[in-house]
């Protein structure tokens, strides 16, 4: 009996002690974002319950990965509600994986605004509304992806994109704004001319023009000379009245 | 008693732990080894329509996820089948009868378990490793050639860098090995609370369903422990909190899996955390289930 006693008293012993250090843990692990917070009980609804006690398990990745596959099946049979239902559970489960966000986005962006713009089954005023409105949802996509990311280069390349590709109008400031910062979280330097393209076509801007020119007369003198470049760079130098002995070849 | 007779034995413990690892190898884990080995090899040729990237993330969750099924299911139903099957096979009083401690009756089987199941995940992090470094390779070769179709010649040096650089982060780094050892430290602590379990149970059930009740609950803990370090709002739910945060060991401080196969680097100091927190609860629950098992009639 003493010992049963012995033991109870350092299992509560050991319980009490461990608190403090599981949670300073806790959150150096969370602040090195090695570890998520915990799932909210709401999102048992949306993963199910089995997907639930498997997260609960520490099959996260696992249940995001089959998730994933289950959005992928649904995009082949152009399900685009159950498309977006099932990447929105892949992308909570693990929001700071941008590939996820980046499918999510483009999967309703891309094929689920074209599939309704090309379906003649519809009127053509709802066919145009449907594709603003999942242009729209990549756009939500792409933007709440940037709240847990807001380093990803990729996420800003694809909504720099979807700014410059398939909006309508097309958004110039945005899309520049975004590939820049594409550029500077480590993207390739072409995003950075992207943005300089993106602002030299926009009206009535000059800072943003010059900072266009800046970027182009850079690329100038590392040795580009690329057709498009070249015409980007005339229209500024014209717009922005460039001395016609300052101006490049 | 003869006068060379010592109370704490490292050489009979390891006759304990090798008589263990025999004991459950005769329960053919080997044969879930192979079963997992075929799934891991299987999954690299899956998914062949996915991007570079997400193509090795399928099949690094994958394997990660074999690897925690086997070893999550060893730590608790195999720990909890070896205490009754030995006093079933009445191989416990052979044991007892001699001059053996239970404290290395019961370091014999933990080690023993500890072992199979540390063994069984190098074994798959060894295959893990081997696969996704010819995937890798096979993925990169794709990448590099549909850049240099899409850009209809030589892609800029940059353009190679990036996409090189994309496959590498998803690819083979030591931080999958981290991961290993973060299962392996979650694996120890529910051998260890399972053979703590097993000392009072009176049934392998018993100890079955508490350990996975415990597991649940362990990667809950969380909740239950920040809520009763914010304060709760009425004393019953603060008391319950607390009691099941002081109960519970916290299970999801092992899950750095999920960052790992997301490709990020894990330093030296989260892992020495992890391994000093897993060292804590094995430790302490070991001593407990020595408490219990000490005075346990047999």
């Amino acid at each position: 009996m003493k010992r049963k006693l012995q033991a109870l008293v350092v299992f509560i012993l050991l319980g009490i002690c461990k608190l403090p250090l599981e949670q300073r843990t806790a959150t150096s692990l969370r602040s090195h974002e090695m570890l998520y917070a915990p799932l909210d009980y709401s999102a048992r609804d949306a993963v199910g319950q089995m997907g639930f006690a498997a997260t609960l398990g520490g099959l996260r990745s696992l249940v995001a990965s089959i998730t994933y596959l289950m959005g992928y099946t649904a995009f082949e049979e152009t399900n685009w509600s159950r498309v977006d239902m099932l990447f929105g559970i892949t992308t909570m489960l693990q929001p700071r994986f941008d590939v996820y966000w980046d499918d999510a986005a483009g999967h309703m962006a891309y094929d689920a605004a074209s599939n309704y713009l090309y379906d003649e089954s519809r009127p053509t005023l709802y066919r145009k509304q449907l594709y603003r409105e999942n242009v729209q949802r990549g756009i939500d996509i792409l933007n709440e992806g940037l709240r847990h990311l807001p380093k990803s280069d990729r996420l800003h390349t694809s909504l720099g994109h979807l700014y410059a590709r398939r909006v309508e109008p097309r958004n110039h400031e945005l899309a520049g704004e975004h590939y820049l910062l594409a550029y500077q979280n480590g993207g390739l330097p072409v995003m950075e001319r992207l943005a300089a393209y993106e602002w030299a076509q926009l009206n009535n801007a000059p800072e943003r023009w010059k900072q266009a020119y800046t970027i182009l007369k850079r690329s100038y003198g590392m040795g580009l000379r690329a057709p498009g470049t070249m015409n980007f760079m005339h229209s500024l130098e014209n717009k922005l009245n460039i001395p016609p002995a300052l101006r490049m070849r | 008693m003869s006068s060379s007779y010592k109370s704490f034995s490292p050489s009979r413990i390891w006759a304990l732990t090798m008589s263990t690892v025999t004991q459950l190898l005769r329960m053919r884990i080997l044969v879930f080894l192979l079963v997992i080995s075929v799934v891991v090899v299987g999954a690299s040729f899956a998914f062949p329509t996915f991007n570079a990237a997400q193509q090795l993330k399928m099949l690094k969750d994958v394997c990660f996820g074999l690897e925690q099924l086997f070893a999550y299911v060893i730590a608790m139903v195999a720990t909890a089948l070896l205490l009754p099957k030995d006093v079933e096979d009445r191989t416990l009083y052979t044991i007892l009868a001699k001059p053996v401690p239970r404290l290395d009756y019961l370091l014999g089987k933990l080690f023993g378990v500890l072992i199979v199941i540390g063994g069984g995940l190098v074994l798959l992090d060894i295959m893990l490793s081997g696969v996704l470094w010819i995937k890798q390779g096979y993925v990169l070769e794709d990448t590099l050639a549909g850049l240099h179709m899409q850009l209809g010649g030589t892609p800029p040096p940059e353009a190679i860098a990036a996409a090189t650089a994309d496959v590498e982060k998803q690819g083979l780094t030591w931080a999958l090995h981290v991961g290993v050892l973060a299962i392996f430290l979650k694996a120890s602590v529910l051998v260890s609370l399972t053979l703590l379990i097993s000392c009072i149970a009176t049934s392998t059930l018993f100890s079955v369903i508490t350990s996975f009740c415990f597991f649940i609950m362990g990667h809950g803990e969380t909740l239950f422990r920040e809520y009763f370090f914010k304060g709760g709002t009425a004393w019953w739910q603060y008391l319950a909190a607390a009691v099941l945060a002081i109960f519970c060991p916290d299970l999801s401080l092992f899950d750095v899996v999920d960052a790992v196969t997301e490709g990020r680097a894990v330093l030296l100091t989260d892992a020495l955390h992890m391994t000093g927190i897993g060292l804590l609860y094995t430790g302490g629950y070991m001593v407990v289930a020595y408490l219990l098992f000490v005075e346990k009639e047999l």
